[in-house]
């Protein structure tokens, strides 16, 4: 998609679009089925272009760039810049988090010229959030100009030392139109590329050149908010996980470790203090809970998390699995005209076919036939075709890629 | 008084495995149909409970998965029998046994070998949960759960439909309980886990009804006021997509998120080729760097 | 010195210095409405099911209980804790040891324990039963265990009304039905509120509701007019109503020579059939026909002809023990929209919901499908002075809120009107009544100060003015008192 930024005009230098055309009134003079079509088919479309990459950059290291100058506290997104980017911004986190297990995630600060990380890189939401909260959500906590030079230099530094299996991100939102910047950002833009950091940027006001240049000479994407809505669609685009370029990260095994509860069952159990909360104001608490390290035997009391004493890397198992659907996606089902006899009801729902439908939905692997909301729900949520996975020959097994 | 609760409406979604290589069906005729007894007593238990609550039954076996009892069954035909009976009871279970029955008749010819497909049945019941939330009147509540029961033996197969289906389950607010006859089946049980559901091995089967009515019968909100059997622990260990064993530690492709026991220089999943393996120890710690 | 006990302050009467007169003249009096509208009134008591029950003698509670149909009714009534336990006790033969069953629930929720124990003893559907190690413990009684199992399982005995096998060929679909229900039960509101359609409703009906205090003979012309119990009843919602009707209506039933536990079983069968479907009176006792046809003129059965022996049940009939929550009648569609300038818009065409929500508002319009009105500090005022309480207001309105209304979340009524509702209300609660008695024109000062003193020692006094040498004391101390002054005066100064 970002290739043919180039190429891509402003929608007020293409031809006349008569966008009313599209629209037809029914029998009965409304609107509202034809409207329904229309959104229909948008998603449907946003639906097939997500369709089966398999080398996906999973392993997301992405530093978020926020404005934090004056230009947050404009009212033009309800009720300020400022607290729509914090609430969209709870809801992005966790999602990012969601679908990029084994991801990272960093804040960066840009306020007074200056720019601050506030979090380092990591996959602990809560955490995030409330140091977000504390330093991002007070009235008073933007302030002056933004510089995107220092911020995206400081974001740089912290990750051109990541291995280099890993996707490095940075995602700036912008709030103001200017930058205070103490050398050539050129030059700043320039380093990012040769360190293979994607810089995406979503403006807040209004369609900047820089940033448009910096978003295309990275490789990210650049989109201008047109209301809250929009924001959050946009930010959802970077929720997923980008297509893997092969010239950008090497692809490396990780070794990682899949501990198993502490060993409460058996009467011996034995109490440890959790390594995370060793450092923490509370304290550790000793007790018999917890996941241990099968490499050094250290405690913790959630995953994922890194081993604070052996290095190694700790998930569970449906962590990891929680993304196998971006490489496993169910393939798009095809629209064929309803027939009443032959399938009278949805193979999922088992709701009954009428013929105000019209169209209906069939796998092509295991030809079953779904209604409209099964469809959507079966590639936006499910991710497994009831259809495929009730037959011997289609279901999906773990090696059904090799 | 306090102890009266409000009108929220329950939706059970039963998967029932009828695959006849289940033991408890190949050493005794007669069991199985103990076990459909039980599960149709458990049904009507469980319309007892409100007036408003719902229910639909999946079979399912190796060669296919359809529904036994659905909104569709719900128009009361009366059996025309009048023993005391509550109508809508006699009614479901008539149901039940009759559609059972050709459930089993369409398989007894070409079953295909392999496990039964419960994940894909599972697939199917949410669906069905989800048409069902659609369909509520506005301003109603509706607590959907999914019983799955089974006697088949636990199997890595069906891995990635099960996570797909225990995910979806858990951000839908789907509880799924399981109830093994035979086999632990680990896999169910990390979605129960994942889920907040109830994991069961009945230790025994004569007393099924017992255990279904006691653990399975109320409702996830009254649950956590019952003493019911301590939750399992469930075994997080990730299966190896080369071997599909557990392993503790293992190799996790980049790209793909692919597990592997052993270094290998090429991703099976996603042919991506890996550079040389690296002293283990090193690759962390660039992972940590020092600020 | 004489006490006069008499309802008029008599001047005349008195024989003596002293006199008291009677200011009780604003207390409760149930025979003078016309006092009662400046006092909080009760709202109106609707008993659920377990409330009803556990009023009934034994004896009648078990036969009650050889019904499998009230078995269930009464089961689905139970607290969820002690649906569990009963499920869990059904299939076991012995008595169950008390701990036993009080380790089923977490040691947090005891209380609760306690409670479900109490209501499952209170209805008798568990006994303490003595097991050999002299353990206290429950056992289910064995005519609802029985008869429960029948209910999920089967093999009872027949009995009451059967589904008619063959089709009807003149069958009437559900909406017929609910129109047609909605049409009889209206009909009984219009009546009360004495709108239009004064038809159409029996001198059984009016004794009905006559005696359930719905309505009463007017003093003048001894027509029926509507209570303040009547105005409370019109603002439930209908499963309420109807709940309420019949429970008043059983207490008739004995009255009638009728069985109570046959009507009752007789109702729990009707509200457990299945809507659209008709049954035949085939095997109906004499007087469960006559109950039937009660029941018909309340719209909860239909029949076409009065002996066509057949009848369908309506929608109000079905699930009439659920008041709680939304049954499925009461979720028609929602009317009533509130803004926050306090007009009300109900989109109706039914003149009774135009009169309801006149009940309390200042109605400015009224168009073909549509009326506008306003909530007033009059308007509010007149009803609250009519008996409805602000409660049953707010409860009306948001029950029936519109459902656009409901979808979008939220509170449906805005708060500011919700909070001016209720603080209309308490504006009248600003006095506090007392029953008192008047003592006066005491002789002497010494008099009037020992009496005085006394009274307020015994914690009777009301108020008292030294000057005018005047008291009030409580009823209840009244006698006290007035043994006290008898001893007291016929003391050292005997002036009588």
């Amino acid at each position: 998609m970002a290739d043919d930024d180039d190429v891509k005009e402003y929608r007020w230098e293409t031809g006349y679009e008569k966008t009313w055309e599209a629209i037809q009134e029914d029998d009965q003079g409304n609107l509202e089925a034809s409207v329904a079509e229309i959104i229909q088919r948008a998603k449907r479309k946003a639906q097939m272009e997500r369709k089966g990459h398999t080398r996906l950059g999973m392993m997301r290291h992405m530093y978020i760039i926020l404005d934090a100058s004056e230009a947050m506290h404009d009212q033009d997104l309800k009720p300020t810049r400022q607290l729509c980017t914090l609430k969209l911004m709870e809801g992005f986190v966790e999602e990012f988090l969601y679908e990029n297990p084994l991801s990272q995630l960093g804040f960066i600060l840009s306020r007074n010229k200056r720019a601050e990380k506030i979090t380092e890189l990591s996959g602990n939401y809560k955490k995030q959030l409330e140091v977000l909260k504390s330093n991002f959500g007070q009235p008073n906590s933007c302030s002056g100009e933004p510089s995107l030079q220092n911020a995206l230099e400081l974001a740089l530094s912290s990750l051109k030392h990541m291995p280099s299996h890993a996707i490095r991100e940075v995602l700036v939102i912008m709030g103001s139109l200017t930058t205070c910047d103490p050398g050539d950002i050129n030059i700043t833009i320039q380093k990012l590329k040769t360190a293979s950091i994607r810089a995406s940027l979503i403006g807040l006001s209004a369609d900047v050149r820089l940033c448009k240049s910096l978003c295309m000479t990275t490789g990210g994407d650049y989109g201008v908010v047109l209301d809250d809505v929009h924001f959050k669609h946009l930010l959802s685009t970077h929720a997923l996980p980008p297509q893997a370029a092969a010239e950008h990260s090497s692809s490396a095994l990780v070794k990682m470790g899949f501990p198993h509860h502490a060993p409460t069952d058996n009467k011996t159990s034995y109490l440890a203090m959790c390594m995370c909360h060793l450092d923490s104001e509370e304290g550790s608490k000793l007790d018999g809970g917890g996941y241990l390290c099968p490499q050094c035997r250290s405690k913790y009391c959630e995953l994922p998390a890194e081993c604070k004493v052996c290095g190694l890397t700790l998930v569970s198992a449906p962590h990891l699995a929680r993304s196998y659907h971006h490489l496993f996606p169910v393939q798009p089902f095809t629209l064929i005209p309803i027939d009443q006899n032959r399938t009278p009801s949805c193979f999922g729902c088992r709701v009954q076919f009428k013929t105000i439908d019209k169209q209906v939905y069939k796998c092509e692997k295991c030809c079953e036939v779904f209604c409209l909301d099964c469809d959507m729900f079966i590639h936006d949520t499910l991710h497994t075709c009831p259809g495929c996975s009730t037959n011997q020959q289609t279901y999906q097994t773990l090696s059904s890629e090799s | 008084m306090a102890v009266y609760g409000g009108a929220e409406r329950s939706l059970l979604v039963i998967i029932f495995d009828v695959h006849p290589c289940q033991k408890i069906i190949t050493n005794h005729q007669h069991r199985f149909h103990q076990v459909l007894e039980a599960v149709i007593a458990f049904s009507n238990g469980h319309l007892l409970m409100k007036p408003d609550n719902r229910l639909a039954i999946i079979g399912c076996h190796s060669g296919a998965s359809d529904y036994i009892f659905s909104d569709k069954d719900y128009a009361v035909v009366p059996t025309g029998i009048n023993d005391g009976q509550y109508e809508l009871f006699a009614h479901v279970e008539k149901c039940i046994r009759k559609n059972i029955k050709q459930f089993l008749s369409k398989m007894s010819n070409n079953l295909p070998a392999g496990e039964s497909l419960l994940a894909g049945a599972c697939g199917m019941g949410l669906c069905y949960i989800q048409r069902m939330k659609r369909e509520l009147p506005i301003g109603d509540k509706m607590n959907s759960r999914i019983l799955v029961l089974t006697g088949s033996n636990d199997s890595a197969s069906q891995y990635m439909n099960y996570m797909n289906v225990f995910f979806t389950a858990q951000k839908e607010n789907v509880v799924m309980d399981v109830c093994t006859l035979e086999h632990d089946q680990g896999l169910l049980q990390q979605g129960c886990d994942i889920t907040g559901g109830a994991y069961l091995k009945t230790p025994q089967q004569q007393g099924l009804l017992q255990y279904l009515m006691w653990v399975f019968l109320p409702e996830p909100p009254l649950r956590k006021k019952l003493v019911l059997p301590p939750p399992v622990k469930v075994d997080y260990r990730a299966a190896c997509f080369c071997h599909r064993q557990l392993i503790d530690i293992g190799y996790v492709c980049s790209i793909c998120l692919s597990i592997f026991c052993k270094f290998s220089p090429i991703c099976t999943t996603c042919h991506a080729l890996f550079k040389t393996p690296g002293p283990p120890p090193s690759k962390p710690k660039k992972k940590k760097p020092k600020m | 010195m004489v006490f006069l006990d008499s309802e008029n302050d008599s001047s005349s009467a008195s024989q003596s210095a002293s006199r008291h007169s009677n200011v009780n003249n604003k207390v409760i009096d149930l025979e003078d409405s016309s006092a009662n509208g400046i006092l909080r009134h009760k709202a109106l008591q609707c008993a659920n099911l377990y409330e009803y029950l556990i009023t009934l003698p034994e004896d009648v509670i078990d036969t009650l209980f050889s019904y499998p149909i009230i078995c269930l009714a009464v089961y689905r009534d139970l607290p969820d804790i002690g649906k569990h336990y009963v499920m869990r006790v059904l299939f076991v033969e012995q008595p169950v040891p008390q701990a036993v069953i009080a380790s089923w629930v977490g040691q947090e929720y005891s209380k609760e324990h306690t409670e479900v124990v109490e209501v499952l003893s209170k209805l008798k559907v568990w006994q303490e039963a003595s097991i050999p190690g002299g353990l206290p413990a429950w056992a289910l009684n064995i005519t609802f265990k029985k008869n429960l199992k029948v209910a999920i399982f089967g093999g009872g005995s027949s009995w009451g009304c059967n589904p008619n096998m063959e089709a009807d060929t003149k069958a009437r679909d559900v909406e017929y039905l609910d129109k047609y229900a909605m049409e009889r039960w209206e009909c009984v509101l219009h009546y009360m509120v004495g709108s239009q359609q004064q038809e159409g409703i029996s001198a059984d009906a009016v004794r009905i509701l006559l005696h359930a205090g719905l309505m009463k003979r007017d003093d003048d012309d001894g027509s029926p007019v509507i209570t303040r119990d009547g105005f409370q009843f019109l603002l439930l919602d209908t499963p309420a109503q109807v709940w309420y009707f019949m429970l008043q209506y059983l207490d008739t039933v004995y009255a009638r020579g009728m069985d109570l536990a046959q009507c009752l079983a007789f109702l729990f069968q009707l509200s457990f059939s299945i809507l659209g479907k008709d049954y035949s009176t085939e095997g109906l006792s004499e007087s469960l026909l006559t109950f039937l046809q009660h029941l018909r003129e309340f719209g909860l059965v239909y029949q076409r002809k009065r002996k066509g022996g057949k009848f369908y049940p309506t929608r109000l009939a079905l699930n009439m023990t659920r008041q709680k929550g939304k049954s499925e009648i009461s979720s028609q569609e929602g009317f009533v929209i509130v803004e926050s300038n306090y007009r009300v818009y109900a989109y109706t065409d039914s003149n009774l919901k135009v009169a309801l929500i006149g009940l309390f508002t200042e109605l400015l319009y009224r168009f073909p499908n549509m009326c506008v009105g306003t909530l007033t500090r009059d308007s509010v005022c007149m009803a609250l002075r009519s008996g409805i309480t602000s409660e049953q207001i707010i409860r009306f309105l948001t029950l029936h809120a519109h459902s656009l209304l409901v979808a979008k979340g939220g509170p449906v009524i805005p708060p500011t009107i919700s909070d001016q509702i209720r603080l209309w209300e308490k504006e009248r609660d600003r006095f506090n009544f007392t029953e008192g008695i008047l003592y006066s024109q005491f002789l002497s000062h010494s008099d009037f100060s020992v009496l005085r003193d006394y009274a307020s020692e015994q914690n009777c006094l009301i108020w008292h003015c030294d000057k005018r040498r005047t008291m009030v004391v409580t009823k209840q101390g009244h006698d006290d008192v007035k043994k006290f002054w008898k001893k007291h005066s016929k003391g050292p100064i005997s002036n009588c």
